[in-house]
C-alpha cells in the first residue's frame, strides 16, 4: 500500500515539474512576442518623432486644456517646489488644481501663504459623491491654481474631488511627489490630437532614486547603488518599454500608472470616476474604461506614449516595498475579481481573450506556480525523484530566460532614449539584471502570495509609504 | 530524466542570448559614446560654418564643402536648428545653402519615398526650412495621416490660393491628427484664409463647418458672421455650439442678438457658449438674460453665465449681487463663488 502512495507521490511530483516548466516555458515564449512587440513599436514610434516640431501644439490655441490632478497629504515639505514645478510645465492650457486630502500638517498653511490662495465661496458640481470639501481656494498670483481643501478619504476619493473641480477637457492624474518632464504633458497629450477613439494615455514612470534633482526636474540621471531601487530601475524599465510597449502594439494596455496618466474628463466622470474601496483604483478605471467602450458607444482606445516621461521615488527598504508589492498584487486580484465576467467573454475582444487571461494566468497567478514550482522541486530533489539536471532545466527555464529577456529591454532602452548613458550606468544596470533573479525576485513571490493572501481575507489597506526625499544637486564649488 | 544534450542545448541558448545582449548593450553604449563626441564636434563644425556662410557676404565653395563633408543626420539637424531662428535673407540664404549642398535634393527624394517615415523625414525637413515646394503639396492626399499632418503643418507658411483650398478640403479628413494640423495651420495663415473661410463655411455643413468654426472663432473676422448666424441654427449641437463662440468672438449686434436666443437653446453646452460669447463681448443689455440663466439647470451654463456677468462689469456685477439675496438657492451659490474669485482668475 504504501509502495503505491509513494508512486503516487512520485509520479505527482515528476508530473507537476513538468507543468510548471511548460508554464515558465509559455510565459516567457509570450514575453518573447511582446519583446518584439515592443521593438516593432518602438521604432515605429521613433520614427513619427523623429525632428518633430511641438513648439506649435505649445503655442497653439486649438490644444485641450488639461487640468492636473494632484492628491496631496502631509506634503508641507515638498508641496511649494512640487507645486512650482507643475506650474511650469511646458503646455499652452494648463490648470492645476490640488487636494489637500485631510492634511494635518502644514500643507494648506504653505499653500495659502506661498500662493496668495483666498477663500472662495465653496460650490462644485458634484457628479460623484465624495467626502465633504472643507474649503476651496484660489490664487491671486497664479490664475491657472486652484486648491481644494477635503476631509480625509484617501487618494481615489481625492481625485474624485479634483474631477469635480476640474474644466479642463483631459484631467492627469498624478501622486503629488511624481516629477513630470518639462515636455511630458505635450509629448502624452499627442494620442488624444491623432485619435478621437482615445480615452486615456499613460508616460512612461522612471526611478529618481540615485539621481539629482534641482527645481523639481531631474537634472542628471543616475542609477542608484542602492540594491532594491537599482534593482527596481531594471523593473521598471522592463515594465514600461517593453510590457507597455508591447501591449500597445497589440492593442492590450490596461494599466496606467497612477502616478502620470491623463483621461478624458466627462469618459471618467460618465464612468463614476475613481473606485473608493479597492487598491488597485488606478488599473481598476481603466479596465472599467475600456470594458465601458465595449458595452455603449464611446472612446475605449488606451495608449502608451513611451516618451512622456515622469520620475518617481521608490522604496529602498525592503519593509516598505514588501508593502507596496503586496498592495499591488492586491489589486490585481480585486480588479480581476470585479470584472471577472469579461475573462474569455468574446464580447471584449482582445481584452477578454487575451489580455485579462494574461493579467489572470501570469500576472496574477506566477508567485503561486513559482512557489509550488520551487517546493515541489525540492520535495523532488529529497526524495529523489527529480535528478539535478531536471533542476538545472528547471532554473534555466524560470530565471535565465527572465535575465536575457530583461537584457534585452536595456538594449531597446538604449537604442531609443539612452537615458543612463555612462559606463558606470550601464554597467551598475546589467549588473542588477543579472541580480534580480537571484533573491530579489523570491522575495517579490513571497509579497505578491502575501497580497493574495491578504485579498483573500478581505484586507483593504494601503501601507505606509516612506520616503527619502530626492537628491538635490550639489552646490557648485568656488574655485580658491 | 532531462537529456544532458536538452539541459546542454538550453544552457548554451541562454549563455549565448545573455552573451548576446551584453555584448550589443555594452557595444553601443561604446558606439553611442564615440559617436556622441564625434556628432558633437560635427555638429559645433556645421553651426559654424552655417553662422559664417550667413554672415559673410560672399559664399565660400571651401564652407560648403566642409558642410557637405558632414554626415547627413547632422546636416539636418544642424540646418533645423539654424532655421527656427532666422526669417526674410537670412532664412533664404540658409536654404541657398541647403539647396548647395543637396540637402533639399534630398529632401524632395525622401517625399517621393514610397515609405511613409522617409516622407515624413522629408515632409519635416522642407516644413523646417520653410521650403515653397509643390511636392509638398502632393503629400495633403498621402494615405498616412502623420504625412498629411505634417505637410499641412508645411502648408501654414505657404498660404497660396491653391494650398488654401486644399486646406479647407482637408477640414473633413477623417483622421483627427491630419485635421488638427490643417486647423492650427489656417489659423496661422492668419488674416489671407478670411475671404475663403467664409465662403466655406457659407456652402457647408456638418463635421467639417463645426471644424471651420473652430478656426473661424480663433480669427473672429466679421465676415464670418453670415456664415455664423445661419450655422448657429443648425441641427447638430455641436455646430451650433461652434457657432455661438464665434459669434461671441465677433461681436456685433446681431451676434448678440442671436447669442440672447441661444440661451434658451434645448443643448446645455450650447446655452453655455452662449452665455461665454456674450461675456467675451460685454454686452450689458443681455445682463438680465444671463441672470435669467444662473438658475439653469446645469452647472457649466450657471457658472458661464456667471462668468459672463462678471466680464460684463457694473451692471453684471449688480445682478450678481442680487442673485445673492434671490431665491434661488443655486444661482446664490454660483453668483457668491464668482464674487469671491481674485480678479486674475479667469474660470
Amino acid at each position: 500500500m504504501m509502495e503505491v502512495v509513494a508512486g503516487i507521490v512520485s509520479q505527482l511530483l515528476v508530473r507537476g515539474q513538468f507543468v510548471v516548466l511548460l508554464y515558465f516555458l509559455g510565459v516567457n515564449t509570450w514575453y518573447l512576442i511582446l519583446l518584439i512587440s515592443s521593438l516593432l513599436e518602438m521604432r515605429r514610434h521613433m520614427l513619427v518623432i523623429a525632428n518633430e516640431s511641438r513648439y506649435l501644439l505649445l503655442s497653439s490655441t486649438l490644444s485641450p486644456t488639461i487640468s492636473i490632478l494632484a492628491p496631496a497629504f502631509n506634503e508641507e515639505a515638498t508641496i511649494e517646489g512640487s507645486l512650482r514645478a507643475l506650474l511650469a510645465l511646458q503646455y499652452p492650457r494648463l490648470e492645476v488644481i490640488v487636494i489637500s486630502d485631510g492634511s494635518t500638517d502644514q500643507t494648506m498653511g504653505v499653500m495659502i501663504e506661498r500662493f496668495n490662495l483666498v477663500p472662495v465661496k465653496t460650490i462644485y458640481e458634484q457628479r460623484i459623491q465624495t467626502k465633504p470639501v472643507r474649503n476651496l481656494y484660489r490664487s491671486t498670483t497664479h490664475p491657472a491654481l486652484v486648491v481644494v481643501d477635503k476631509d480625509n478619504g484617501g487618494k481615489a476619493d481625492a481625485l474624485n474631488v479634483g474631477l469635480s473641480f476640474a474644466s479642463g477637457e483631459l484631467v492627469c492624474a498624478m501622486d503629488a511627489d511624481t516629477l513630470i518632464e518639462g515636455d511630458g504633458l505635450q509629448r502624452m497629450v499627442r494620442p488624444f490630437l491623432y485619435s478621437t477613439d482615445v480615452v486615456a494615455t499613460g508616460g512612461t514612470i522612471r526611478v529618481v532614486n540615485g539621481s539629482e534633482v534641482k527645481f523639481g526636474r531631474v537634472a542628471r540621471t543616475r542609477v542608484p547603488t542602492n540594491m532594491l531601487a537599482g534593482i527596481q530601475v531594471v523593473e521598471y524599465l522592463r515594465a514600461f518599454l517593453f510590457g507597455r510597449l508591447g501591449w500597445n502594439r497589440l492593442g492590450g494596455n490596461i494599466i496606467i500608472s497612477g502616478a502620470f496618466g491623463l483621461f478624458r474628463r466627462e469618459s471618467v466622470l460618465n464612468a463614476g470616476g475613481y473606485l473608493h474601496d479597492t487598491v488597485g483604483e488606478d488599473m481598476e478605471l481603466v479596465l472599467r474604461l475600456k470594458r465601458l467602450s465595449y458595452e455603449q458607444p464611446g472612446p475605449g482606445k488606451i495608449a502608451f506614449v513611451p516618451d512622456s516621461v515622469a520620475w518617481t521615488e521608490v522604496p529602498e527598504s525592503a519593509r516598505v516595498l514588501g508593502r507596496q508589492r503586496d498592495r499591488w498584487h492586491r489589486g490585481l486580484a480585486d480588479v480581476l475579481w470585479r470584472h471577472r465576467g469579461m475573462l474569455f467573454n468574446p464580447r471584449y475582444g482582445v481584452t477578454g481573450l487575451v489580455v485579462l487571461p494574461y493579467y489572470a494566468f501570469v500576472e496574477l497567478l506566477a508567485p503561486v506556480v513559482e512557489l509550488a514550482g520551487l517546493f515541489t522541486l525540492l520535495l523532488g530533489l529529497a526524495f529523489g525523484n527529480v535528478d539535478w539536471s531536471f533542476a538545472a532545466l528547471f532554473f534555466l527555464t524560470a530565471y535565465g530566460l527572465g535575465t536575457a529577456l530583461t537584457a534585452f529591454t536595456l538594449i531597446i532602452e538604449d537604442l531609443s532614449f539612452h537615458r543612463y548613458d555612462t559606463f558606470r550606468d550601464r554597467g551598475m544596470l546589467f549588473w542588477w539584471a543579472l541580480l534580480e533573479n537571484l533573491g530579489y525576485r523570491q522575495m517579490t513571490v513571497y509579497w505578491r502570495l502575501r497580497g493574495l493572501w491578504k485579498f483573500l481575507r478581505g484586507r483593504k489597506d494601503w501601507g505606509v509609504m516612506e520616503r527619502k526625499g530626492f537628491k538635490p544637486l550639489a552646490a557648485p564649488t568656488s574655485g580658491a | 530524466m532531462v537529456d544532458e544534450a536538452v539541459l546542454d542545448v538550453v544552457m548554451s541558448v541562454e549563455i549565448g542570448l545573455l552573451v548576446l545582449a551584453a555584448g550589443v548593450y555594452f557595444s553601443h553604449g561604446l558606439w553611442l559614446f564615440v559617436t556622441q563626441k564625434r556628432t558633437l564636434r560635427q555638429m559645433t563644425a556645421a553651426r559654424e560654418s552655417l553662422a559664417r556662410l550667413l554672415t559673410r557676404g560672399a559664399v565660400s565653395v571651401e564652407e560648403i564643402d566642409a558642410l557637405r563633408r558632414i554626415p547627413r543626420g547632422v546636416q539636418v539637424a544642424a540646418f533645423l536648428e539654424v532655421s527656427r531662428n532666422l526669417t526674410g535673407t537670412g532664412k533664404d540664404r540658409l536654404r541657398f545653402v541647403a539647396r548647395e549642398v543637396s540637402l533639399l535634393d534630398r529632401a524632395r527624394k525622401l517625399c517621393e519615398s514610397r515609405r511613409w517615415a522617409r516622407r515624413l523625414r522629408g515632409a519635416r525637413l522642407l516644413a523646417g526650412m520653410d521650403v515653397s515646394d509643390p511636392i509638398v503639396e502632393k503629400l495633403f492626399s498621402d494615405p498616412h495621416p502623420a504625412v498629411r499632418a505634417q505637410a499641412a503643418e508645411w502648408a501654414a507658411a505657404h498660404p497660396s490660393p491653391t494650398v488654401i483650398k486644399s486646406m479647407l478640403a482637408m477640414l473633413a479628413d477623417p483622421a483627427t491628427q491630419a485635421r488638427f494640423a490643417v486647423q492650427d495651420a489656417l489659423l496661422r495663415m492668419g488674416d489671407i484664409v478670411a475671404e475663403p473661410l467664409a465662403a466655406f463655411l457659407e456652402t457647408h455643413s456638418g463635421s467639417p463647418a463645426e471644424s471651420g468654426l473652430r478656426v473661424a472663432g480663433a480669427l473672429a473676422e466679421s465676415r464670418f458672421l453670415p456664415a455664423a448666424l445661419r450655422l448657429s441654427l443648425a441641427n447638430e449641437s455641436g455646430v451650433r455650439m461652434a457657432a455661438a463662440n464665434l459669434l461671441g468672438a465677433i461681436g456685433s449686434a446681431p451676434s448678440a442678438e442671436r447669442l440672447t436666443e441661444l440661451l434658451k437653446d434645448p443643448e446645455s453646452r450650447v446655452r453655455a457658449a452662449a452665455a461665454n460669447g456674450l461675456g467675451r463681448m460685454q454686452h450689458w443689455p443681455a445682463a438680465s438674460q444671463l441672470a435669467e440663466s444662473l438658475r439653469d439647470s446645469t452647472w457649466r451654463v450657471r457658472r458661464d453665465a456667471a462668468l459672463a456677468l462678471r466680464a460684463i462689469g457694473a451692471p453684471g456685477t449688480l445682478f450678481l449681487r442680487r442673485a445673492i439675496k434671490g431665491d434661488d438657492p443655486f444661482a446664490a451659490d454660483m453668483a457668491q463663488q464668482i464674487l469671491d474669485l481674485p480678479a486674475t482668475a479667469t474660470g
